[in-house]
């Protein structure tokens, strides 16, 4: 992030806006004391605020609501909102007063469940109360909501968005983070928006239209190293195709087809449920419905070890927890999808693990060059490589990529790119799941538009724009 | 030379700490160093060396199994009935071996399929296989093992080498074998690491995890075959408390207690280690109840100083890097 600028008046509802990545959770973070080394200031009153920690802030009166819940399921409702502040009387917990306190801050907010129930009987927009009923025990004149709505029914979104009103009536200032416009319009006063850590310009949300807001969202420097070298070489034939998949609650009526030699990639927004969706085609995840095939066969898989053995791949969004296993080294990490090519019976070759190794960390440019060292000490570029030639070890057809170049330098994506284009140009087909607009742009031979678990559009690789991809993105 | 060095340089300092151990001993009380001493340590270590060989394996999946006292106590009953019956030794030893496998394996599916925790799991296993072991006998031990078992398990090998140092040495070099040539053993370590990754990586994991139970069965049933060969008598109540033994020998070897890190040469000499200081304390005449102190403070030391050689590890590689 990178001089950001702006201002919230007291008692207003402040929309933050901006793409996957443009930097909106970590200026919360900064806001909440999560971060406390950062440049420049945060003054709130005309007092300059630097919080060491998270409790630094609550206790100033600087509250969030969460996208992911967090609660205590074991404890009660009241002993959640009053955790780690809990009315004592002599040593023991005043849970008479504590409950009294809390169950009238239940009942201003309208919540039909009281201080004593438990989470665990509580559905997820009454959990989100909670988070609510926190910031008021805390008496918050700041509150902040992360996606608040996302796991959400439209109910309790109209609930949640009565209260925000409610809120900001009571001289709480609300600060407020979506992908969904249109909540937007309903409550926010202004909105500032973010673009790749940088601010862009604080609007006054009424009397303008959601077109002037993406068009202030869109419009990164679609990177000159996102483009394609070699000519486009899809084939018209299908290498996976996926008939009504479905996974309840989760995602549903996912169709498509990829032809070998050709990229095709799924954008949205975080909550899409596209990395859902390809967990499952890997056996990762199971499925409640729909039909797999590969080169026209219908499949069943259930593990990825069946996965493997219909050719597909799958390099995980998460390097750490999964992709890589930490103690191994770069050699160990590359053969260990492919360990029976490396053994003899039981027994495993070293000797070839290395030799394969080096193969790849001179194709690949792998720094360091050792194929002794840990995986785990290299750069988010360099693990990802290895990621990258554990899979072309084992030489599969039909490669998922979940966000292959998040986290990564500018000269590794590169070099990322370069690889996948050599991958199609050998026959292969590549789903790609990426955030990243001008990679989804200059890479994809097609695009599907995912918004909350269903397919929302496609688009040709001659349709692709930022406020294409974003049009169906955020407007579902 | 220096790349054994650097193969065996996690192993070092459990070797360097025995020596110490023995030097200590040795300048205290001479008699410590006498051969047939030194030899009655290695001997002594053997239950709980081939114990540990098996625990160690079922650690680094990331799991625990608490049940190997109770496993050991189920074969010595079941073979020494079947040797008491007039079974073969050798048919007696193989079917101990498989009974170890299916108890073992057992474990395994409880925790790789039904999901349990490995620290419930086998604690509740823990107590049903003590409770079959009493049942087979009807709470009395087996008598009057016959010699020919008892020999070939616990016998002199050309005179001066007890038979049961040879299978410890023979299970450990097998576990070796297992853990750093073969395919199983790189997914233990994987597993143990990171089972997401691995399985992602078309491993079918839980039936790794199986059968690394099983194999812990299995030189489980090996330990409590040496222990009725030594006894000469099957008692249902054999090997309580064990497997905290076993557990200790294989985390002063350096094998962590969250998965993924351990060696079978270092288990080995943590089993060694363990017996020697033992033996050390009883020579010189030290207060049974200090001899337990002194055991804990070991472990304790061990594994910090295992934490301490990570941490300079990782500091010596971030300079390394840095530059």
């Amino acid at each position: 992030m990178d001089g950001v600028d702006f201002e919230i008046r007291k008692g207003e509802v402040h929309a933050l806006l901006g793409e996957n990545g443009a930097g909106k959770s970590t200026l919360l973070n900064i806001l909440h004391g999560i971060y406390s080394q950062y440049e420049g200031e945060v003054t709130i009153e005309n007092s300059k605020i630097n919080f060491k920690n998270a409790n630094e802030a609550i206790e100033f009166g600087i509250a969030k609501v969460h996208q992911e819940v967090n609660l205590v399921t074991e404890l009660t409702v009241g002993q959640n909102i009053a955790l780690g502040y809990e009315p004592k009387k002599g040593l023991l917990v005043d849970y008479r007063g504590m409950y009294q306190k809390t169950d009238a801050i239940l009942k201003r907010l309208g919540c039909r469940f009281k201080s004593s129930d438990r989470i665990g009987t509580l559905s997820t927009g009454e959990m989100q109360m909670i988070q609510i009923a926190k910031a008021l025990f805390h008496n918050a004149k700041v509150i902040s909501f992360d996606e608040p709505t996302s796991a959400l029914t439209d109910k309790e979104v109209n609930r949640l968005l009565e209260i925000i009103t409610e809120l900001k009536s009571n001289g709480i200032t609300v600060l407020y983070i979506t992908h969904r416009l249109d909540e937007v319009f309903k409550i926010a006063d202004r909105a500032s928006i973010l673009r790749d850590g940088k601010y862009i310009c604080t609007l006054d949300v009424q009397g303008i239209t959601k077109e002037v807001l993406i068009n202030n969202m869109v419009g990164r420097d679609v990177a000159a190293f996102a483009v394609r070298h070699k000519p486009l070489c899809a084939t018209k034939e299908v290498a996976l195709e996926a008939v009504g998949l479905e996974s309840q609650g989760v995602f549903k009526n996912i169709s498509f087809k990829v032809h070998r030699g050709e990229i095709l990639s799924f954008a949205g927004l975080v909550g899409a449920k596209r990395t859902d969706v390809m967990r499952a085609i890997f056996g990762a995840d199971p499925m409640s419905g729909g039909q797999v095939k590969i080169h026209g066969k219908d499949v069943a898989i259930r593990t990825p070890k069946q996965a493997l053995a219909h050719g597909l791949a799958l390099i995980p969004e998460n390097r750490k927890t999964q992709g890589f296993v930490k103690n191994f080294t770069n050699a160990q990490n590359m053969a260990l999808a492919s360990m029976d090519r490396f053994a003899k019976g039981i027994f495993v070759h070293e000797g070839k693990i290395k030799e394969n190794c080096d193969y790849y960390i001179k194709q690949m440019d792998l720094h360091p060059d050792d194929p002794d060292y840990q995986t785990n000490s290299l750069s988010g570029g360099n693990a990802q490589k290895v990621i990258i030639a554990k899979w072309l070890t084992t030489n599969q057809d039909i490669i998922i990529f979940d966000e292959p170049t998040k986290g990564i330098d500018v000269g590794a994506k590169a070099e990322i790119y370069r690889l996948m284009e050599d991958m199609v140009a050998n026959g292969k087909a590549i789903i790609m799941v990426s955030s990243e607009l001008p990679e989804v742009i200059g890479m994809s031979d097609r695009v599907i538009v995912m918004c909350e678990g269903r397919m929302v559009g496609e688009l040709g690789r001659d349709e692709l724009s930022e406020e294409s991809i974003m049009h169906f993105a955020m407007e579902g | 030379m220096k790349s054994i060095w650097k193969k065996f340089s996690r192993e070092l300092g459990i070797i360097v700490a025995l020596v110490i151990l023995i030097a200590v001993f040795g300048i205290l009380e001479p008699l410590y160093l006498t051969p047939t001493n030194l030899m009655d340590i290695v001997d002594q270590s053997v239950i709980n060396g081939l114990l540990a060989v098996g625990i160690t394996m079922v650690i680094i999946t990331g799991g625990i199994d608490l049940t190997v006292g109770s496993t050991m106590a189920v074969v010595i009953v079941c073979i020494g009935n079947l040797l008491v019956g007039g079974l073969n030794p050798v048919a007696a030893i193989l079917l101990g071996v498989l009974l170890g496998f299916v108890l073992g394996g057992l474990n395994g599916f409880l925790i790789a399929k039904m999901h349990l925790q490995p620290f419930i799991a086998t604690l509740g296993m823990m107590s049903v296989y003590r409770g079959i072991a009493y049942l087979v006998t009807g709470g009395w031990p087996v008598l009057s093992i016959p010699q020919n078992f008892r020999t070939a398990m616990d016998g002199d090998v050309a005179g001066v080498f007890p038979s049961s140092v040879v299978i410890l040495l023979l299970a450990t070099s097998v576990g070796y074998v297992i853990l750093k040539h073969t395919k199983f053993g790189t997914y233990l370590y994987a597993m143990g690491n990171n089972e997401e990754a691995t399985r992602l990586s078309g491993v079918n994991v839980d039936f790794n995890k199986i059968i690394a139970y099983a194999l812990c069965g299995v030189s489980t049933a090996l330990a409590g075959m040496v222990l009725l060969a030594k006894l000469g008598t099957g008692e249902p109540t054999a090997g309580q408390g064990y497997e905290l033994n076993a557990i200790a020998a294989a985390a002063v070897g350096g094998t962590s207690l969250a998965g993924g890190k351990g060696s079978m040469l270092g288990t080995f000499f943590g089993a060694i280690l363990l017996q020697a200081l033992k033996v050390g304390l009883v020579v010189l005449g030290v207060d049974t109840f200090w001899q337990y102190i002194a055991t804990g403070v070991i472990i304790i030391v061990a594994v910090y100083l295992d934490i301490v050689q990570e941490k300079i590890k990782s500091w010596k590689f971030e300079r390394k890097f840095a530059r």
